[in-house]
């Protein structure tokens, strides 16, 4: 062979894998960890949305320190930006409430560089070399399934911020601080079709479309290789909403002109994305210039701040989520849910985070540093099985979620508090269920 | 109909990336270079787009004026320093994967792992189109295909009707002969080089028009723009415009006939029969 044959061939081989890698994973980075130390200055009062602090036999005056990773850089690196303010903010308020087991609490926190390669090895390091307490989950599906077996083997207790793929949490000591209850593949498409029961026959087809990655493509198509599985595909037929389109595309997808070409072609009365960040923006844009628009639209996991960008493209457009500041529900909770949106959203400006307002992701960031503080409260020790126990029989007093239980049969997927939000004006509203709503649910436009 | 629209939506994008394999294929066909670094310099134009933009009100598409001259020096520069050290074509390969990194991670501390899209009041090509008939023409890859032939039919001409250009050819058809025959390959070397940098920046400015950043993006480059120089011939330019439609239409068809993914299936089968049975493209030059 050539050298420039050799050198084709070596380029090919190379362009693959990292075509391949970039649609699987969706991350860039290199290897390595950067450390930082949350330390707690106690600087906020309004104490007590967590475990109260108490004095036990381990209070001996060193700090707890909880051990954790988050995507400070990379690809996940906005997002994890919100899950550290919001962690930061815990801990402060926390240690200005004497700590736990009346010691102060201390956040080793290291950068996995949103690279799945670097979590068990962080997890590793701060259990078995920097000996670390306890430990808080990464942010990321697949990072929380990486660390998992970890936290497993050495048995600490992991509460996790995000993962909602419950069949395959399975360790009994992680405890989710987002659920979507045991069958989210279940839940949602049910959840979408209550709502648009209510719209009275406005909508009656649907085109599907779904990024080909693990959470989305279990909410559309169920297990794999099963296909009674509760699915989208199979709960919206079922319901009476006949899907007319249903086109999955892989993560990484760019050519959206096509997919709208198709979704014009098959005008239904909603277009439902379960797709990632956004994915759901491209295909808005994309039809757009087709000089189409769908009556109604949902996204599963879009990034909030750009969607709202859209203006009135994106008007109407529907999501999930378990948490959103909205007068009418700030008005109904404890005061200090106000002050902890209104500081999340001052320090988030000051640290230039994109997206300021304190919603879903900063709430299960929050509902995970509860639990891990209810849990040592409750076993009045970091011991992982006694915090686990601990958890198993009582559940948590959730600030933003109520309320919760831990069935290890169910992988401790507790009730979801989940609902629907549609962007309205230059917000996003939970519409849905109507008990929780701060607003009416707006139907098709046209 | 959907298919035909499917084909000109996947072929006007298709344009897009083959803007973005010129100076690539140009670089690697003539100065035997594989530089992964021109996808460091189209994505931090594409920031700097994004930048100036934002900040300044700026139409994006003015911005060139800026990000141009810079990407030509930046190009210049990368080529003086391969020059310089006398790296070979395998070891451009791995030097300028190292200096993408160095940029991806650089860019991410700048501004952030999180999406950047132009606004839609500096950017209204964002949801335009021309309309013939009952086929749109989306206006960001109308765009992208009008630069992209502009860019390739100078390339061309260049190439085959200047002095320079022709040295170019010889030098890269054989270095020691050219250079016998007195032709500088530094200086062309040099200025082919930020010429592709000046192609990466238009093609930087093209992409937030019509798509959001994110420091990853070229990891999701690369595998289509080396499928395009491959198919389209290294090195040859109006290969490489073909290419990128050809590309681009059948990915579009692919998706609308199949599924969306199934198209990466399609395209690198194609490439990996070009490399089999037409390892100089699917284009032949004159006298290639």
């Amino acid at each position: 062979m050539s050298r420039r044959a050799s050198i084709l061939a070596l380029m090919t081989a190379m362009a693959l894998t990292i075509a391949a890698c970039a649609g699987d994973t969706g991350t860039t980075t290199t290897a390595g960890a950067e450390g930082t130390t949350t330390a707690a200055p106690g600087t906020t009062a309004s104490p007590d949305t967590t475990a109260a602090p108490s004095t036990t036999a381990e209070g001996s005056g060193d700090p707890i320190v909880v051990g954790g990773t988050l995507s400070l850089t990379g690809a996940f690196a906005a997002t994890g930006a919100i899950h550290k303010l919001a962690g930061d903010m815990f801990v402060e308020r926390l240690n200005a409430a004497g700590g736990l087991l009346g010691r102060e609490v201390e956040w080793n926190l290291l950068d996995d560089e949103s690279d799945t390669a670097n979590i068990a090895p962080l997890y590793e390091q701060l259990i078995s070399q920097d000996q670390v307490d306890l430990i808080m989950g990464p942010y990321a599906t697949p990072n929380i399934l990486a660390a998992m077996p970890v936290a497993e083997r050495y048995g600490y207790t992991l509460p996790q911020h995000t993962a909602v793929l419950a069949p395959l949490m399975t360790y009994a000591c992680q405890f989710p601080g987002w659920s979507i209850g045991p069958e989210p593949n279940s839940f949602i498409p049910n959840q979408i079709a209550d709502a648009l029961d209510s719209l009275d026959g406005a909508v009656s087809t649907v085109a599907l479309l779904t990024n080909e990655s693990g959470s989305t493509a279990f909410i559309s198509y169920g297990i794999a290789d099963d296909p009674e599985d509760p699915s989208t595909l199979n709960i919206l037929p079922e319901r009476g909403y006949e899907i007319v389109a249903d086109i999955p595309y892989p993560p990484g997808y760019e050519d959206w002109g096509s997919t709208a070409a198709q979704v014009r072609d098959a005008n239904a009365d909603l277009v439902l994305i379960n797709g990632l960040g956004v994915e759901a923006n491209s295909l808005i844009e994309a039809m757009q210039q087709l000089d189409y628009r769908p009556p109604l639209m949902f996204a599963l996991f879009p990034a909030p701040g750009p969607l709202l960008g859209l203006g009135d493209a994106a008007q109407g457009t529907l999501s999930v989520s378990i948490f959103e500041p909205n007068e009418p529900i700030l008005e109904q909770m404890d005061p200090e849910v106000r002050e902890i949106v209104e500081e999340f959203a001052e320090r988030a400006a000051a640290e230039e985070i994109p997206y300021t307002v304190f919603e879903t992701q900063a709430a299960a960031s929050w509902n995970a540093w509860e639990i891990l503080a209810q849990g040592v409260e409750g076993a009045g020790s970091t011991d992982g099985q006694g915090i686990c126990d601990s958890l198993h029989s009582t559940g948590a007093e959730l600030t933003f979620s109520g309320a919760v239980t831990f069935d290890p049969a169910v992988n401790n997927f507790w009730d979801t508090t989940e609902g629907l939000k549609q962007i309205q004006g230059t917000e996003w509203v939970m519409v849905w269920p109507e008990d929780i709503a701060a607003g009416t649910l707006a139907g098709p436009t046209g | 109909m959907i298919e035909l629209q499917a084909a000109v939506s996947g072929a006007l994008n298709g344009s897009l990336f083959a803007l973005m394999a010129l100076g690539l294929s140009l670089a690697w066909g003539f100065l035997k270079v594989i530089n992964l670094a021109h996808f460091a310099m189209i994505l931090t134009a594409g920031y700097l787009t994004f930048e100036l933009a934002t900040s300044t009100g700026l139409s994006p598409i003015a911005t060139i004026v800026a990000t141009v001259p810079l990407m030509f020096v930046v190009g210049a520069l990368i080529q003086l320093g391969y020059e310089r050290f006398g790296v070979s074509e395998l070891n451009s390969l791995l030097i300028s994967y190292g200096l993408l990194i160095i940029t991806v991670q650089v860019v991410t501390n700048i501004w952030t792992a999180d999406f950047q899209r132009l606004p839609t009041e500096i950017n209204p090509y964002a949801s335009e189109s021309v309309a013939v008939g009952s086929l749109r023409f989306p206006m960001p890859t109308l765009l992208a295909a009008g630069f992209a032939v502009i860019l390739v039919v100078t390339s061309a001409l260049v190439l085959e009707r200047t002095y320079a250009g022709r040295a170019l050819q010889a030098f890269g058809q054989d270095r020691e002969i050219a250079s016998a025959f007195g032709i500088d390959h530094r200086l062309l070397g040099v200025l082919l080089a930020g010429a592709a940098g000046a192609s990466a920046a238009i093609a930087g400015m093209l992409f937030p028009i019509g798509g959001t950043l994110t420091p990853d993006l070229p990891f999701e480059w690369i595998g289509q723009v080396f499928a395009i120089v491959i198919l389209g011939g290294i090195g040859n330019v109006t290969g490489t415009l073909y290419a990128g439609l050809l590309v681009g239409a059948i990915s579009g068809l692919v998706a609308v006939i199949w599924t969306p993914s199934t198209s990466p299936f399609v395209v690198f089968s194609l490439v990996v029969l070009a490399l089999v049975f037409r390892p100089k493209g699917l284009f032949p030059q004159k006298g290639g």
